[in-house]
């Protein structure tokens, strides 16, 4: 009763004169809250998003651009630079993504456990990473990665290599490099979620699984990773997007060197916009490319993962 | 249903008179009234510090214009120019930029209406001749010509004297016996002779640029790799120089800086600008003495290139007058300015008018008592002019990858003609 006097008052008398109901009237009324977001969104995402789109059908130096229909698109299928910058990005995908959520799983039950102690440094020391700079990590990591830097030193004084090891250099090993720096940067940020996640879960459950007899792995596999099936879910799409967009790190450690062995799609959107001569409208349709690539990965992960739980 | 009228109304206002205050802000560093002048300079030791004279000097007889100086890296400008200048206004853009010599055509034939005509505020003659060609475009002077990159071969002759060689044994040489005496010095005193970065192949633009040539035609839009006598022999004696041993490698500026200045390494052929960075490690002077470049043994070659440089430009805008103005009448034509950058700066720059002054013919105690800034001037007016063409670093990108391939063993043939057909389908 009291809510329906409160819609009078708002609506007022001059509902009567348009003869709207009281349906109509909330709906409008709703609209009108979420239209200062819808416009904004419109205005700063839309329609950039469909600037882009236009933009990646020209080309030409600078402001001198033309209409070259698909012409961008057909270019990019044969860029040797663009198609070695999607192989490493894919190779960055493959090994890393796995890698990190795999040890942010494993990193997040040994931190679940509640007769450990010191639990709050732990979990602060793996997620410190996350809260630092991107550019200022790389650059640290470019150091200790270096020719006479940390890691070298410390690999030849323990004789666990007989040459310094060329870090940066290499194409191999400065893959190796990059794949080590976002790993560290990012275990943690992942860890709390499946944190997060593991405190929801029922201690009864394990309990109960307990006293089945069941081991501590298979706990682990049938009880731990199905509950954490959404986080896992969510964890790995938003790290897929976050290599497909990598950039910080290739810039600040190796620059996409040696040659392009470590150039990512990101990197080489910024060498065709400020590096070379700008041609924005080459660097769109490579944009696009990415929100293609991420749009499939996402629809994949979802088929794979997430259908079975909802 | 007035009221939510009224809601409406006063949200789509709030609205509007954000954005409205927001471009007032935006514009507030945008309003040039004709007599402020912006500057964007990089590297306050040397562009910055030379502008500060300039507009101590100018101010002195205009104290109507205000001139600021603006700090930023290059890296930023660039892409602050390119961004400001491909959205169509000069909004938040500065009135003088300076820009490297390799990216200026970039810039000039990009933003074909950004840049003010220069050629009637100097006199382009009174400039070295090779420093006009990557300033100018369509018969019009944009640029007024700056530093000279002028290059030299830095050597240690402590370490040359230990393997049996003196500063004269380096007159005249082409790479491939500065191959040889790296290998000597390398026996005698166990340091590499050079440091390189595998992505950096300012060696490869400075050896090419002895014999006249660079990766583009004349017109400096065709690629011109493939069948190029100088860069085969430049690649040629790179991967000489790797399989001799004699190189040190380094991975950013900071690293590349620290090779010499820890004296691993016996010599640096580089950009006169590099000379702050040695005589840094004041512990090392007398030990150190600068050569002419060797050059490749192609016919023509001179034993004198340039590496890096830069220019002034101004963008079209209110202030432009005033800002041609300033170039004009301290960096165009003020000799004093010159002869003042070069004791108190060892800023070299490419006035001929000013290069014989009193301040050229000091004897620098850091090498040795050689009249260094002499002898780099000297060196200016040999180097060949280049047009070096809008996809310097394009094509540089290219020739990373390709040089890797050559290293591990790819024929030069395959390995240019690659680059050349790369190039073509990139740069089309």
């Amino acid at each position: 009763m009291s809510s329906k006097t409160k819609t009078a008052t708002i609506g007022s008398s001059s509902s009567k004169k348009f003869g709207m109901n009281s349906k109509m009237k909330s709906t409008l009324i709703g609209w009108s809250f979420v239209m200062i977001a819808v416009i904004m969104i419109c205005t700063f995402y839309f329609y950039p998003m469909v600037q882009a789109l236009i933009l990646s059908f020209q080309s030409g130096t600078g402001t001198n651009l033309e209409f070259v229909g698909l012409d961008n698109y057909k270019r990019l299928l044969t860029d040797s630079t663009f198609l070695t910058a999607v192989k490493n990005t894919f190779i960055y995908l493959i090994v890393q993504v796995p890698v990190m959520i795999i040890l942010a799983l494993f990193l997040s039950v040994l931190l679940n456990d509640r007769t450990l102690k010191w639990k709050g440094l732990y979990r602060t020391a793996m997620f410190l990473p996350a809260v630092t700079s991107l550019v200022a990590y790389s650059v640290i990591f470019k150091y200790l990665f270096a020719n006479d830097g940390l890691v070298n030193t410390m690999l030849l004084k323990f004789s666990l290599v007989p040459d310094a090891i060329n870090w940066l250099a290499d194409p191999f090993w400065a893959k190796v490099t990059i794949i080590l720096a976002i790993t560290w940067r990012w275990t943690g940020y992942n860890m709390i979620f499946y944190l997060s996640a593991l405190q929801n879960v029922d201690q009864s459950i394990y309990e109960a699984a307990k006293m089945d007899g069941a081991s501590a792995f298979q706990q682990f596999f049938k009880i731990t990773i199905p509950m954490l099936k959404p986080i896992i879910l969510f964890t790995s799409i938003t790290s897929t997007i976050g290599t497909l967009q990598l950039f910080d790190e290739v810039m600040n450690i190796t620059k996409g060197g040696p040659g392009n062995a470590t150039t990512s799609i990101s990197q080489y959107i910024y060498n065709l916009s400020f590096k070379y001569t700008p041609d924005f409208g080459y660097a769109a349709t490579v944009s696009y490319f990415i929100v293609i690539l991420i749009v499939i990965f996402s629809v994949i992960q979802f088929k794979v993962a997430g259908d079975r739980n909802d | 249903m007035k009221k939510m009228m009224m809601l409406l109304m006063a949200s789509v206002l709030f609205l509007a008179a954000c954005s409205g205050s927001d471009s007032a802000d935006g514009g507030g560093g945008s309003e040039q009234d004709s007599n402020k002048v912006t500057i964007w300079a990089w590297d306050p030791n040397f562009n910055i510090a030379a502008l500060n004279m300039a507009k101590e000097m100018y101010e002195k007889e205009n104290p109507d214009v205000e001139i600021e100086i603006v700090e930023n890296a290059q890296a930023d400008i660039v892409q602050k120019l390119n961004t400001g200048l491909s959205s169509g206004t000069s909004k938040g853009l500065p009135s003088i930029v300076l820009i490297e010599d390799y990216r200026a055509q970039s810039f000039l034939q990009a933003y074909p209406d950004a840049f003010h005509d220069m050629s009637d505020s100097f006199n382009v003659d009174d400039f070295a001749e090779y420093k006009i060609a990557p300033t100018s475009f369509d018969g019009k002077q944009y640029g007024l010509p700056f530093d000279s990159g002028v290059t030299g071969l830095y050597v240690r002759t402590d370490y040359l004297e230990e393997a049996g060689y003196t500063l004269e044994d380096l007159q005249g040489i082409d790479w491939n016996e500065y191959i040889e005496i790296g290998k000597k010095v390398k026996e005698a005193t166990g340091k590499d002779m050079i440091t390189l970065d595998p992505n950096d192949l300012g060696l490869i633009r400075l050896m090419i640029q002895t014999a006249g040539a660079w990766y583009m035609e004349e017109d400096g839009v065709t690629p011109a790799l493939a069948g190029n006598e100088a860069l085969k022999q430049a690649f040629e004696a790179y991967k000489g120089m790797m399989d001799a041993d004699i190189v040190k490698p380094n991975s950013d500026w900071s690293q590349f800086v620290a090779n010499f200045n820890s004296g691993d390494v016996a010599s640096v052929p580089t950009g006169n600008w590099i000379t702050p960075s040695v005589k840094a490690e004041a512990s090392q002077s007398g030990k150190w003495a600068v050569a002419p470049i060797p050059k490749l043994s192609v016919e023509g070659a001179v034993n004198a290139s340039n590496l890096g440089g830069s220019s002034w430009y101004v963008l079209n805008g209110d202030s432009s007058e005033a800002a041609a103005d300033f170039l004009g009448k301290t960096f165009g034509s003020n000799a004093d300015l010159y002869q003042q950058l070069v004791t108190e700066i060892g800023a070299i720059g490419t006035y001929k008018p000013a290069s014989g002054g009193e301040a050229y013919e000091k004897a620098d105690e850091f090498f040795g008592g050689q009249k260094i800034i002499s002898d780099f001037a000297g060196w200016t007016e040999e180097i060949q002019g280049l047009n070096y063409g809008m996809h310097t670093y394009a094509i540089e990108d290219i020739m990373i990858v390709e040089m890797q391939n050559y290293l591990n063993g790819k024929s030069i043939d395959d390995v240019l003609n690659d680059a050349q057909a790369q190039a073509e389908a990139q740069l089309k």
